[in-house]
């Protein structure tokens, strides 16, 4: 808990340091060549996930809506942080471990999201250009409370969700048009994260920590950036993540803005 | 040959109705100082019944997450279809031949509801629906399981031809607990009672041992009054083998202690001991189907050292009317046990006090006997009445806890069972009160994971 909360704090520390670093930049125009792209996302992502060791699948569906700066440190190297709020649903996770069994189908969960990621162009081929890609995402998911049903008693349950997601992995960009840059990327995505129960029946009470861990780990992702204006450009990503016996599928949309 | 079986079939078909029907016995007076009471039944005829109409048990309502059936109208051709489907962004998996119905897979994006709802829209679709799935149903196989209503009752008739029917509902919904377990062979209930047949068909494979016997200062504890038969089966009997009863428990062990004579009757020492003697042998689970009037701080301190130790201690509370026997009214170290009848009421020989923590059905049990007990060619089974009957169902249900939650200690078991009941007279008496406690137990509710889905 305690690592999560100085995790939140040093995303926001260097996202507040990165906007006060451009804004004294905007200040004091200097010779450097650092763009900032604020915007906003939209993403959401269906992953199979594993828990109990692996013996139990369910699927967790997240969708989230963020703010996102995009600062391009140097030409070709790019940082980006995301904050954002998230609704993550865990249906069909089941908790063995407490005094009475619970089948979580309660739909989704609120949750605060922030993320970094960075990419670096390695090197271009005619109109390929070829980088690096890496994202890290953290869902702190806020508490939530349910009643028990069914009980001769009164009872409640009281969840409360966290994941992280990693993703690195090479990505192929043509630059061959002016306005419209499509892009093909291969990750290694990985999912893990845990889901904390507890319940309290009269003076029965117990708690139960899953952890879960995403399906797959291998990645495709198709997308393409617009330029709108000169100023305004738009990101779209469909993302692929096969398994044996289905594809999980993603979906990001982007609007940055450039100053 | 092959007619010559199906004769004997019959023959044997015929010879369980005759005992059943002639010679049903009753524990509703049933006291540990009081002798069995048996009364007749009227004759049954209906041999096809034995194994038909058993319960059909669903898991509930579950499909594939990502697939739909759908028809198309019949006016459609095999293309215009094809473009209907590739509109929809959905697959095609298979076209189920005769019936024309497509198995479709849906976008990642859509749930099987939104699919359904953009499908039934379609003028051209016939109809859609999920992908449902069906379930085996776990329903035992024992030729009396139909007659056991305090499994699964669904209104039917409790006994043969001719015998009350019961409420639809008025069970401790046990099929749908044994889809999430049936018992583990490691966990033991221990009878204190007048003692086991070794050699009954439905018990023999589940007897742990031999057992000491108090009354006769020995180390078999054989049955020489057929309670302790009966009340072991009800809780324990070898399930799923063709033959006699379901058990609660299907694969919980047994282990017989007697402390009761060939009477129905045992001294508190005796008991005593006997409690002891099963905590110290592993016994998870004690069924006491007797009790006494007087209160003995000797007999608390018994069942309190098996609380201790935890073990969980289900006592009957007593068939007299009057309030509840000892040591079930030692109420923070025993489950006192009240009896409900096939339409879900108390019934008004059960007796009652608030140490009553729950209920189980007590009315017209069908259970096994001993052997011996009907003579030479006899079916070894009866009916009885009793909170000596409704006991074995909360042991049974004890164990069955343990199985999957063997770090529970006694007393949150005790809580689980008492809290997962189902308050059936809220109507006149909400909560928890004198009659029922908590209310009838319900397996469902104390085994199988709850549903939580809505907010506060």
């Amino acid at each position: 808990m305690k690592r999560n909360v100085y995790f939140l704090i040093f995303m926001m520390l260097m996202m507040i340091s990165v906007y006060f670093a451009y804004g004294q930049e905007q200040a004091f125009p200097t010779e450097s060549n650092i763009s900032w792209k604020p915007g906003f996302g939209f993403e959401s992502f269906s992953r199979t996930i594993e828990w109990d060791g692996k013996e139990s699948t369910s699927k967790l569906k997240s969708y989230y809506f963020t703010f996102n700066t995009d600062i391009e440190l140097q030409s070709g190297l790019t940082l980006s942080g995301l904050i954002g709020y998230s609704f993550s649903s865990f249906n069909s996770l089941i908790f063995k471990e407490l005094p009475f069994s619970l089948d979580l189908q309660a739909g989704s969960i609120g949750g605060f999201i922030l993320g970094a990621g960075l990419q670096k162009n390695i090197l271009s081929f005619k109109d390929i250009e070829i980088g690096a890609y890496g994202q890290f995402v953290y869902c702190l998911g806020v508490k939530e409370n349910w009643e028990i049903p069914g009980l001769a008693v009164e009872g409640t349950a009281q969840g409360k969700p966290s994941w992280m997601r990693g993703k690195v992995g090479p990505i192929f960009s043509y630059e061959g048009y002016d306005y419209f840059q499509p892009y093909i990327k291969f990750n290694f995505n990985k999912l893990w994260g845990t889901f904390k129960m507890e319940e309290t029946v009269e003076d029965l009470s117990g708690q139960e920590k899953k952890k879960i861990t995403g399906k797959s780990l291998l990645e495709a992702s198709l997308g393409a950036i617009y330029q709108l204006s000169n100023s305004l450009s738009f990101q779209a990503e469909i993302n692929l993540l096969p398994y044996k016996g289905g594809v999980n599928l993603g979906l990001v949309i982007k609007g940055l803005y450039s100053f | 040959m092959k007619g010559i079986i199906k004769k004997a079939d019959k023959l044997l078909y015929l010879l369980i109705i005759i005992f059943i029907t002639t010679s049903t016995l009753s524990f509703q007076n049933f006291r540990s100082d009081k002798k069995i009471y048996y009364h007749r039944q009227p004759f049954q005829r209906d041999l096809k019944a034995l194994n038909k109409g058993q319960p059909f048990h669903s898991k509930g309502i579950k499909y594939a997450p990502d697939q739909i059936l759908v028809k198309f109208k019949p006016n459609l051709t095999k293309q215009m279809i094809k473009a209907e489907i590739a509109a929809y962004q959905a697959k095609k998996i298979r076209l189920i031949p005769r019936i024309h119905v497509y198995q479709l897979q849906i976008p990642e994006n859509l749930s099987v509801e939104e699919m359904l709802t953009i499908f039934r829209q379609n003028p051209d679709v016939d109809y859609a629906e999920p992908n449902y799935k069906a379930y085996i149903a776990v329903t035992p196989d024992d030729v009396f399981f139909k007659w056991q209503y305090a499994l699964y009752n669904s209104g039917q008739e409790i006994g043969p031809a001719g015998s009350p029917r019961g409420k639809s509902g008025a069970d401790i919904k046990a099929p749908s607990a044994w889809e999430e377990t049936k018992g583990d062979e490691q966990v033991i209930i221990a009878f204190i009672d007048t003692g086991i047949d070794f050699n009954h068909p439905d018990l023999k494979n589940k007897i742990l041992s031999s057992g000491p016997d108090y009354a006769n200062d020995d180390n078999k504890a054989a049955d020489d009054n057929g309670h302790g038969t009966f009340v072991a089966g009800i809780a324990a009997a070898e399930t799923n083998n063709s033959e006699g009863i379901a058990g609660v428990a299907w694969n919980c062990k047994i282990l017989p202690i007697k402390a009761m004579d060939e009477e129905g009757s045992g001294y508190y020492s005796w008991i005593i001991q006997a409690i002891i003697w099963a905590t110290d042998h592993e016994a998870d689970v004690i069924n006491l189907s007797l009790g006494g009037e007087e209160p003995a701080k000797s007999l608390r301190d018994a069942v309190k050292y098996a609380n201790e130790n935890n073990v969980v201690v289900a006592a009957a509370a007593g068939n007299d009317g009057a309030s509840v026997l000892y040591p079930a009214a030692y109420d923070d170290y025993c489950l006192a046990v009240a009896a409900t009848d096939y339409n879900d009421n108390w019934i008004s020989w059960s007796n009652s006090g608030p140490e009553v923590d729950v209920a189980a059905p007590g009315e017209r049990i069908v259970g096994p006997v001993p052997t011996w007990y009907w003579g030479p060619g006899s079916f070894p089974y009866g009916y009885g009445s009793g909170t000596s009957a409704s006991t074995p169902h909360v042991a049974g249900l004890a164990a069955l806890i343990k199985s999957i939650k063997p770090w529970l200690t006694a007393s949150e078991i005790m809580n689980i069972i008492s809290y997962s009941s189902d308050d059936i007279n809220s109507s006149q008496f909400p909560g928890k009160d004198k009659y029922i406690g908590y209310g009838r137990i319900n397996m469902e509710n104390a085994l199988v994971p709850i549903k939580i889905t809505s907010g506060p």
